[in-house]
């Protein structure tokens, strides 16, 4: 998995700057019709996909050197994948992987990333987390409600987030799982997902999370691994085999977000809703768990003329994202008013805290959630619901900050409120 | 090689520091790639900074300063035409995406828009009021602007013809750096008409494919938009299969089948003097094939299209309608019986089409040609319909010998695309290469020109240097003009003349 791979792609580039919009069916005001944040807020055709591809050509040919405005447009991409998804509309290019990969090169010759990431990387590697909270205390969130239990199937892997910084969101959630009598295990043993250290091409580190968290998941003999934070869950589903050049249905374990799981259970009235919740929400889809959901498929091969490619390649186009369920489960609630933002599913704007960009840039980051609230205001939402611990605190932080009159709820808090 | 410091500062105190940069990362970005990539960029360098104003006084002072460093300067917004390619050392990139505003007269029926507002922009916010302007196939994230400037085609162009028939009142920014504004805008300081009170030389600014910046920047222009139907257009999907579903007592597509291409053409002519229909064009085959292969990619593309070499009877036309009931109901109703019997009179067989669109009315793919081979060109002429038809096979002949490494096209002439109800079309012959094969797309470009001249062609975005000597040396006026309102030779040179 090294930039040269992705050379096809990075000169397959024909800047027609459609990653730079929402697909044009869906664009509904001239207002929310972009969807790249970096593109959308420092402009420049380098601040885009297409720019970042024609950067990596750039590289890879000694044609150019990691400049600051480089680096500045890499460590302030989310790595969101609108433009990926919007590309593969009309191309076969894998414009994300450019990108990753980019990152990856310019840690390698020693640009990159950007100072908070190195310090990610040093919690990783001395706590297990990428906060630099003691290990031990991984389960302290745990409230004596819950009931988890030993040798089952099911993993909760509930990710730094979720285990040291908003339990709110770990506590609904495994209440919930209680409720529904579902039996589930959690592991002291958790190692960070890596996600951070991915997104900022800090591989080798990386590497290390995912030999050690498959190796836990191996000998807990779990086969099924349950996520609330869509961070870990495109982790686990994509970037893991991704490194071991492997494909996600080669592995071992499925991975399984809490919103497809409930979504079941209520299609087989094993959970409803028996309070109202008399509120106006719109759904913030996360890139992780919308777009970028599907699995991937490991493909080694050449590139013949005109595009075929031999093998055949299966692509990510973000059409098997995790759309529906979440809306299910949310219009399954009584009371609930759903609206729906201009800028929905495969189209979502990305809400700012994707690849530790808000640890970097943090102005930036909140600028996109603000931007997010805005559209989620103009619904008439009285609150945004999300499924990732990240989104919720940068879309939290932004409201705190007076950007959106709004409530931002994770939607594990409103299920719960549904349910007890 | 680098610009003065003191015209850097300069650009600075303009725009403010963030919205200039020399950083070569900012300039690689700047200079490669867009439509036509290797042939109409060909000798491209990387420019000295790139540089973004907000308003058209700034664009006027950028202007002033490079004329006083004799600083070229190359202005685009989506730059998707390769034409923007800067081609001179210390080129200044004014990148106009900044400039994004624009102002609906729902009234009076126009839009004033700034170079960076893109076609899915302004359209989204036309149909909310049951109004509409054309999407050029090139794609609606292209600049209205810019692409009304260019040649403004597009297949509802059937309708509302080409960019001709849009341009009002508008704002230029010369290459001296002075402010004209035409038409209306100069004396009654609004943009309602184009033709005056006040100065009209919208023919400068557009003709056949414009001057591409060769001649200034328009900074604000505006453009007629149209009534649309009284219905909202439903978009569904999740990408890469998205659509509008159409409301389909109001707008339907039909696909015909005739038995040869001229009936194709001699029903398209009747149709246009019944004046019928939104959308009406002679399709190319192989855009069936290339929308069928959406979000499966080129492998099976070409599995189908070889496919289709022993199954495709080319002899035969392909004629697409849209009929869209703008006044009423019975529009729609009226249309399609007359469409009906125009079919059957010239020998064709009519069947309804899904009641979708996934490519003309908000959005466009023309970028999906590229899918199949990563470099696609088209060689394209503005004619009469019957010359394009003779146009189209007399390139496709000429194409035999490029192909292989080009692909097969099956001798097909191409994609004929009327206008004004069949007054002029748009033939263009439809070219997919690979990545390397870039000479040979160029190549079979200057053969077919050189062809052009011989059959009196009227090609699209001509080479005046090459031409101009069998058209009254019209390049000649044209080298006058540039010296005229660009005496230091700074606005996107040499355009509008010849390049290499």
């Amino acid at each position: 998995m090294k930039l040269e791979d992705y050379i096809h792609d990075a000169k397959g580039c024909v800047r027609c700057s459609n990653c730079k919009f929402i697909d044009h069916i869906w664009v509904q005001s001239a207002r929310f019709a972009r969807q790249c944040p970096i593109n959308m807020k420092y402009k420049f055709n380098l601040y885009s996909a297409s720019g970042l591809l024609h950067s990596a050509v750039g590289i890879m040919e000694n044609e150019l050197e990691f400049t600051p405005r480089l680096l500045d447009a890499l460590y302030k991409c989310t790595l969101c994948g609108a433009c990926d998804i919007r590309c593969k509309r009309n191309l076969d290019l894998e414009v994300l992987s450019v990108i990753e990969t980019l990152k990856a090169r310019c840690v390698e010759v020693g640009k990159g990333p950007m100072l908070e990431h190195k310090v990610v990387k040093e919690n990783i590697e001395t706590y297990n987390n990428q906060y630099g909270f003691p290990h031990m205390n991984r389960l302290s969130w745990l409230t004596s409600d819950v009931r988890s239990v030993s040798k089952v199937d099911m993993l909760y892997f509930v990710g730094c987030t979720g285990s040291y910084i908003d339990n709110d969101i770990a506590q609904a959630a495994s209440k919930i799982l209680t409720h529904t009598n579902t039996e589930f295990m959690v592991s002291p043993d958790e190692w960070c997902c890596g996600y951070l250290l991915y997104s900022t091409g800090q591989l080798e580190a990386f590497k290390r999370q995912v030999e050690h968290n498959i190796r836990m998941v191996k000998e807990l003999g779990v086969s099924s691994i349950l996520v609330t934070c869509a961070q870990c869950y495109k982790t686990w589903k994509v970037d893991y085999p991704k490194v071991l050049g492997k494909s996600t249905d080669d592995m071992n374990f499925k991975v399984v977000h809490i919103v497809e799981y409930l979504a079941e259970l209520i299609k087989e009235g094993k959970l409803s809703f028996k309070n109202r919740i008399d509120m106006k929400v719109t759904y913030h889809d996360p890139c992780n768990l919308a777009r970028l959901a599907e699995p991937w498929f490991q493909w080694q091969g050449e590139h013949r003329r005109m595009g075929v490619l031999e093998p055949p390649k299966t692509f990510r186009r973000g059409d098997g994202g995790v759309y529906q369920q979440p809306r299910y489960i949310l219009t399954s609630i009584p009371g609930i008013e759903f609206r729906e933002m201009e800028r929905a599913r495969d189209n979502a704007l990305c809400c700012g805290g994707g690849a530790g960009v808000s640890l970097s840039f943090s102005d930036f980051a909140l600028w996109i959630a603000s931007e997010r609230l805005e559209e989620a205001k103009a619904t008439g939402a009285e609150a945004i619901v999300t499924a990732c611990p990240t989104g919720k605190r940068i879309l939290s932080e932004a409201a705190r900050q007076g950007k959106g009159n709004i409530k931002v709820y994770d939607i594990n808090e409103l299920i719960l409120k549904a349910i007890l | 090689m680098g610009i003065p410091r003191e015209a850097y500062d300069a650009f600075q105190s303009i725009v403010g520091s963030e919205w200039v940069s020399d950083d070569p990362a900012i300039c690689a970005a700047d200079y490669k790639g867009g439509a036509a990539t290797g042939i109409r960029d060909k000798g491209s360098v990387r420019p000295a900074c790139s540089i973004q104003p907000k308003s058209s006084e700034e664009v006027r002072r950028i202007v002033k300063v490079c004329n006083r460093f004799s600083l070229p300067y190359v202005p685009t917004s989506t730059y998707f035409s390769a034409t923007c390619a800067p081609n001179r050392d210390n080129t200044v990139m004014m990148d106009l995406k900044r400039m994004d505003k624009f102002d609906i007269d729902y009234k009076n029926m126009y839009a004033v828009v700034e170079p960076g507002v893109s076609f899915s922009m302004l359209q989204a916010e036309l149909f909310k009021r049951d109004l509409f302007t054309f999407v050029p196939g090139c794609g609606s994230q292209a600049s209205v602007l810019a692409n009304n400037l260019h040649i403004g085609d597009a297949p509802m162009g059937w309708r509302v013809g080409l960019g001709y028939r849009r341009l009002l009142a508008c704002e230029w920014v010369l290459p001296d750096g002075e402010l004209l504004k035409l038409g209306s805008r100069s004396y009654l300081k609004d943009y309602f008409w184009g033709e005056g009170p006040g100065p009209d030389l919208r023919g400068l600014l557009r003709g056949n494919g414009g001057p591409n910046g060769g001649l200034g920047t328009v900074t604000k222009l505006a453009v007629k938009v149209f009534s649309f139907i009284p219905k909202q257009l439903e978009p569904q999907g999740i990408q890469p299969k998205t659509t509008f579903k159409l409301p389909e007592e109001r707008m339907r597509w039909y696909n015909a089948r005739f038995p040869s291409l001229e009936q194709t053409l001699d029903a398209i002519y009747e149709l246009g003097r019944c004046e019928i229909g939104f959308i009406v064009m002679h399709v190319d085959p192989i855009f069936g094939y290339i929308a069928r292969s959406r979000g499966k990619g080129a492998n099976f593309f070409w599995q189908e299209w070889d496919k289709a070499k022993e199954t495709l009877d080319r002899k035969q036309g392909w004629l697409r309608v849209l009929l869209t009931g703008f006044t009423s109901e019975k529009q729609l109703v009226y249309e399609e019986n007359v469409l009906r019997d125009v079919v059957t009179d010239y020998g064709g067989e009519l069947r309804p089409a899904r009641p979708l669109d996934e490519t003309h009315l908000q959005s466009a793919d023309a970028i999906a040609a590229n899918a199949i081979g990563r470099r696609f060109y088209s060689i394209i002429y503005f004619e009469s319909v019957d010359a394009g038809l003779a146009v189209g096979r007399a390139d496709a002949k000429i194409k035999e010998r490029y192909t292989p490494p080009l692909a097969d096209t099956y001798g097909l002439p191409g994609w004929i695309v009327p206008y004004d109800f069949a007054h002029v079309a748009k033939q263009e012959l439809l070219n997919y290469g690979d990545v390397d094969d870039v000479e040979y797309l160029s190549e079979l470009h200057n053969e077919c020109r050189k062809n052009d001249i011989k059959i009196g062609a009227y090609p699209y975005m001509e080479d005046p240097d090459l031409f101009g000597p069998f058209c009254f040396n019209y390049h000649q006026k044209l080298r006058g003009f540039k010296a005229i309102f660009d005496p230091n030779n700074v606005s996107n040179p040499p355009k509008p003349l010849t390049r290499n």
